[in-house]
């Protein structure tokens, strides 16, 4: 691919850029409302540790700053795909557990839902503007991306379901980190750091 | 062969001279003053509850060749207790700092061991020489939900005491003040005032991690504080100013996403511009318009002129009385 980057092409990123951190603020503020009504309705202590939870993406990483765009990006597809099928997962155990019993949390555990599946969307959109391949999604539609989970007990569930909320809160406030970088200009060349790339 | 002895307040003390016999004839001194006889048990030195005055070289000599015997250093104190730790990160992304102090002194030493736990991963807190009761660690990695666990031990030679810390990585963000705060008024405008200020100059990476502010501001001559919050920028125009009041300002600064907002920048004054004539008032005119009005303010001696309203805030604050004086004067009497 070509090493400098068209002016337009860095202001369709720049706009991007500035659109997801918007998507990605938005989307923080209704996890957390999300995650203060879900302690509250499943009876959680707020303050629980829950231990890292399988399938769940971590948002803790190392090196944070030395990170590429392309890493940046692909990382933060690769973990809202995985929380569009946790928090449809949730969504489905949700209506099980209550039916009808908390519309209300199971609304906005739908609208959250709905912001994490236009979040990766916008994700890839940035993707393909660094004509970069998107990856396919993982397994097909028989293997979905978190293993079907044992069958956990409604405590474990619940607790689980903590875990994914708490871990979304975090990538959000990453993503917003993430993309700032994405949006800076590289100084000499005019191209994003990290972005370009030779064949 | 000298020895430091330390005991609580309040302690009873019994010291002997050493390896001499009960009953041997001694002589002893606290601090090269001969101590009475009344509180000797034999040759046993006998003090009952100890203060810290009584803190000091206790010296045993043999009666009659007055060979020293024994010579000890008391330190009188107390045990720790339980100390005040308080960790934060006022330079986000690199890392944290934490500092301690105890809450009374102990008047004997301590020692301060830190602890810095991060799930299973023990983290090193480096100590800063200056101040002394504080040490900082790097953040080896960002945006975890796993908390981390400092526990600061405190010991001496009277008993040890401790206190643990927990929290998350956003919650202990608390950036420094904004710096350089300036406020001026705006020519031709009597009702502005624009203010500037500077990231604090510890926050690393503004660029990446910018920060939102938080402005306040009031007449000198009023309680009520106007609040103003700025989601970007260094400046704000405050277009709601009482003509001829003087205004004390302020701004605290918060991370954009996470974390509590800091303490207040260093409070600086401003006036917003009035007119020429005003501002040229003989002393005649002075006095006789002070007489006249309904303010509290005293006449001014002389009609200074100086820049009115600028004041650089860190620290100095040059307020400017005397012109400042005459515009409230005219000001109280127009309301």
């Amino acid at each position: 691919m070509a090493a400098a980057e068209s002016p337009s092409a860095a202001l369709r990123r720049r706009d991007l850029c500035s659109r997801g951190i918007r998507l990605a603020g938005k989307m923080r503020a209704d996890v957390v409302d999300l995650l203060d009504a879900y302690v509250e309705q499943q009876g959680l202590d707020a303050s629980a540790s829950v231990a890292a939870v399988e399938g769940v993406p971590l948002a803790a990483v190392e090196r944070w700053d030395e990170q590429t765009g392309t890493q940046r990006l692909l990382e933060n597809l690769a973990a809202y795909r995985a929380f569009r099928a946790l928090l449809a997962q949730m969504l489905e155990e949700q209506r099980e557990q209550l039916g009808e019993a908390d519309a209300g949390l199971g609304r906005a555990l739908a609208a959250v839902l709905l912001q994490v599946s236009a979040f990766a969307y916008h994700l890839e959109e940035l993707l393909r503007l660094e004509s970069r391949g998107i990856p396919g999604e993982e397994g097909d539609e028989e293997e979905d991306g978190p293993p079907p989970p044992p069958r956990l007990s409604l405590f474990e569930r619940k607790l689980r379901g903590l875990g994914v909320l708490r871990e979304l809160a975090q990538w959000a406030v990453r993503s917003v980190r993430d993309l700032r970088q994405l949006a800076k200009p590289s100084p000499a060349t005019g191209t994003a750091p990290g972005l370009a790339e030779s064949p | 062969e000298s020895h430091t002895q330390y005991e609580r307040v309040g302690a009873d003390v019994t010291m002997k001279c050493g390896s001499m016999d009960w009953d041997a004839a001694v002589t002893w001194t606290a601090n090269g003053t001969d101590i009475d006889e009344s509180h000797l048990n034999g040759s046993y030195l006998i003090l009952k509850n100890v203060d810290l005055s009584q803190s000091g070289q206790y010296s045993c000599y043999e009666g009659s060749s007055w060979h020293l015997k024994y010579q000890t250093y008391l330190r009188v104190g107390t045990p720790p207790k339980e100390p005040v730790l308080m960790c934060r990160s006022n330079n986000y992304p690199k890392g944290f700092y934490c500092s301690w102090h105890l809450p009374t002194p102990t008047y004997i030493p301590n020692t301060f061991n830190i602890s810095v736990i991060h799930g299973t991963k023990d983290m090193v807190c480096e100590k800063d020489a200056v101040p002394k009761n504080r040490c900082h660690i790097r953040y080896l990695q960002l945006f975890s939900t796993v908390k981390y666990k400092v526990t600061l031990t405190v010991t001496n030679a009277l008993g040890k005491n401790f206190t643990t810390l927990t929290f998350d990585e956003f919650a202990i963000v608390k950036p420094d003040p904004p710096e350089s705060v300036v406020a001026k008024p705006v020519p031709n405008n009597p009702r502005r005032l624009e203010v500037s200020w500077q990231n604090p100059s510890s926050w690393p990476d503004p660029e990446s991690f910018p920060l939102k502010f938080f402005l306040r501001y009031r007449p000198l001559i009023l309680d009520q504080w106007q609040h103003v919050e700025l989601s970007d920028g260094t400046s704000h125009t405050i277009t709601d100013a009482y003509a001829g009041k003087e205004y004390i300002i302020q701004v605290a600064a918060k991370d954009n996403d996470i974390g509590t907002w800091s303490d207040w920048s260093v409070a600086v004054h401003a006036t917003p511009w009035t007119e020429e004539p005003k501002h040229l008032t003989t002393e005649a005119q002075i006095t006789e318009t002070t007489s006249a009005s309904t303010s509290s303010f005293m006449a001014p001696p002389t009609t200074k002129i100086c820049d009115k309203g600028a004041v650089v805030g860190s620290g100095a604050m040059a307020v400017c009385w005397t012109a400042g004086l005459v515009v409230a004067a005219y000001s109280v009497l127009f309301i």
